[in-house]
């Protein structure tokens, strides 16, 4: 139990919550820049036109594919060095998370547009609503009722996924544990279960009222 | 029909003739045309049903009216007044430029921009299920048309009221049955003061005890002098509504008549005789 009171160091506790502001920050521009990119895509992958749908399919194929740390891995030390970008490792981080997340958010958007009936489309057009209204006002609330619950999911992965920024070097809540255990192993020999118990549960409960929001809406909006 | 809502025939412009004219309808990878050739007029104030076996062409005869399905040879007019035609979308609009002076000739050309010429009711319930039964009616008229939304919430109730659901204006379409989205699809419809309403198969999918309600309000529109084309496979709404039938068959018109009463009892053409026959079921007990 002797671990147990590493928690109770000064300093210990509020560098866990930094590393946590980290992580959050990091999911949060990505999901937030993710949104505009997902529904772009998801749009562009409607189109009929075979040129985007196939440039859309490749961009999917590979994100999807390819494990999220080679992608860091590529950003961070393949492109942003080989084209000496100005890129720091949390940069790198959005940027790929962004791609991945943008992908992801397609594929539920253009899921969800397929999946309204042709009958919404044609019963706006002989009420004279334009495409642009067409979309706007019918078929898009539609869309994002469907799409809602699946990208709540997508966040929340996105989150876990953040983890993966430590080995790029950032100062996350990961990176902080384990900076912690390693500057008291001769103090504390056995914090590890308690500093990353901690860090487990600060995800939990970053995660869980996501996952609560996404079931209370799939129950409300299960019947359209 | 003392309700001013449903009168849509009081308005100068809603005298007009629809003309169908050598309308031929062809998908590309398809051997034959869906229509070959329709031709027919619909005086305002006249009720048209459109009978036939599937696939003879009926539903995308009225799709090509409302727009839906591009039409490869033909035209479709209201008084002079070019609707869809098989040429390019410039041709309308040079067509309605003669005739029309004001600077919304082009946009009426498409028509689908205020005013609204064609209304339609689907066979499958088609409301908006992201809108309540009020904003279902009233999203197209505000939007489309320009109005007041005091004036078009009024006009909605009386529409509701006179298909007897005003007491569901805030449902959402997902608590209404089958009958009572119709009736609010049919109000999303008049709203607009269509000139002309198109109903395909609107009973079709409903439960039979839902059919009347439904049935009921065309009815009544017919009897206000709403001019319609309606494709139905209810015989006995066939017979009470038409003023004129059409039987269609293979994208052809077989059998047409002014008078309902006759073209049931004594169809002229054989064709006409054999699809009735199918209606009526009949078998000698042993």
């Amino acid at each position: 139990m002797h671990g147990a009171e590493i928690l109770l160091q000064p300093g210990v506790f509020p560098r866990l919550l930094q590393g946590l502001w980290v992580t959050i920050w990091i999911a949060g521009v990505s999901v937030l820049l993710s949104l505009p990119v997902g529904l772009v895509v998801g749009w562009l992958m409607t189109l009929r036109n075979p040129i985007v749908r196939f440039i859309m399919r490749v961009y999917l194929d590979f994100i999807r594919i390819m494990p999220q740390l080679a992608l860091l891995f590529i950003a961070f030390y393949g492109f942003a060095r080989a084209f000496n970008w100005n890129l720091d490792a949390t940069g790198a981080c959005v940027l790929v998370f962004v791609l991945w997340g943008g992908a992801e958010l397609g594929d539920l958007v253009r899921g969800a547009l397929e999946s309204i009936p042709r009958t919404q489309y044609e019963s706006a057009q002989v009420l004279g609503l334009n495409s642009w209204q067409t979309f706007s006002r019918v078929i898009l609330p539609q869309a994002l009722r469907r799409l809602l619950p699946a990208s709540v999911n997508l966040i929340t992965r996105i989150v876990k996924t953040t983890s993966l920024a430590a080995l790029l070097g950032v100062i996350e809540v990961i990176k902080v544990g384990q900076q912690i255990i390693d500057a008291n192993r001769f103090q504390y020999p056995d914090a590890t279960l308690w500093i990353y118990g901690v860090i487990f549960f600060m995800y939990f409960f970053v995660c869980w009222p996501l996952s609560i929001v996404a079931r209370r809406l799939e129950k409300r909006w299960a019947h359209d | 029909m003392t309700d001013d809502a449903l009168a849509t025939t009081n308005s100068s412009t809603q005298h007009e003739t629809l003309h169908i004219r050598h309308i031929v309808k062809q998908y590309d990878n398809a051997d034959k045309p869906v229509l070959n050739d329709v031709s027919f007029d619909v005086p305002a104030g006249q009720v048209f049903v459109i009978l036939g076996p599937s696939g003879s062409g009926k539903s995308t005869l009225l799709r090509t009216i409302a727009g839906l399905e591009p039409i490869q040879g033909g035209d479709i007019t209201i008084g002079d007044e070019v609707l869809r035609t098989s040429g390019k979308k410039k041709d309308i609009e040079k067509a309605n430029a003669a005739n029309t002076s004001n600077t919304s000739g082009s946009k009426a050309a498409k028509g689908d921009t205020n005013p609204v010429k064609v209304g339609m009711v689907f066979q499958s319930y088609d409301l908006f299920p992201n809108k309540t039964v009020l904003g279902n009616i009233m999203l197209a008229p505000v939007l489309v048309q320009k109005r007041k939304k005091d004036e078009v919430k009024a006009e909605a109730i009386k529409l509701l009221e006179r298909v007897g659901l005003a007491d569901r204006q805030d449902a959402w379409p997902h608590e209404l049955s089958g009958g009572q989205r119709q009736r609010v699809a049919i109000c999303r419809a008049l709203i607009e003061h269509p000139q002309i309403m198109l109903f395909d198969e609107v009973t079709a999918a409903l439960d039979p005890e839902m059919v009347r309600e439904v049935l009921d309000v065309i009815v009544e529109l017919a009897d206000s002098g709403q001019t319609m084309l309606i494709v139905t496979h209810e015989m006995a709404f066939a017979r009470a509504v038409a003023d004129h039938i059409i039987l269609l068959e293979d994208g052809g018109i077989v059998e047409e008549s002014d008078d309902a009463e006759q073209f049931f009892t004594h169809p002229q053409s054989e064709r006409a005789q054999q699809f009735l026959n199918t209606f009526t079921y009949s078998r000698e007990r042993q």
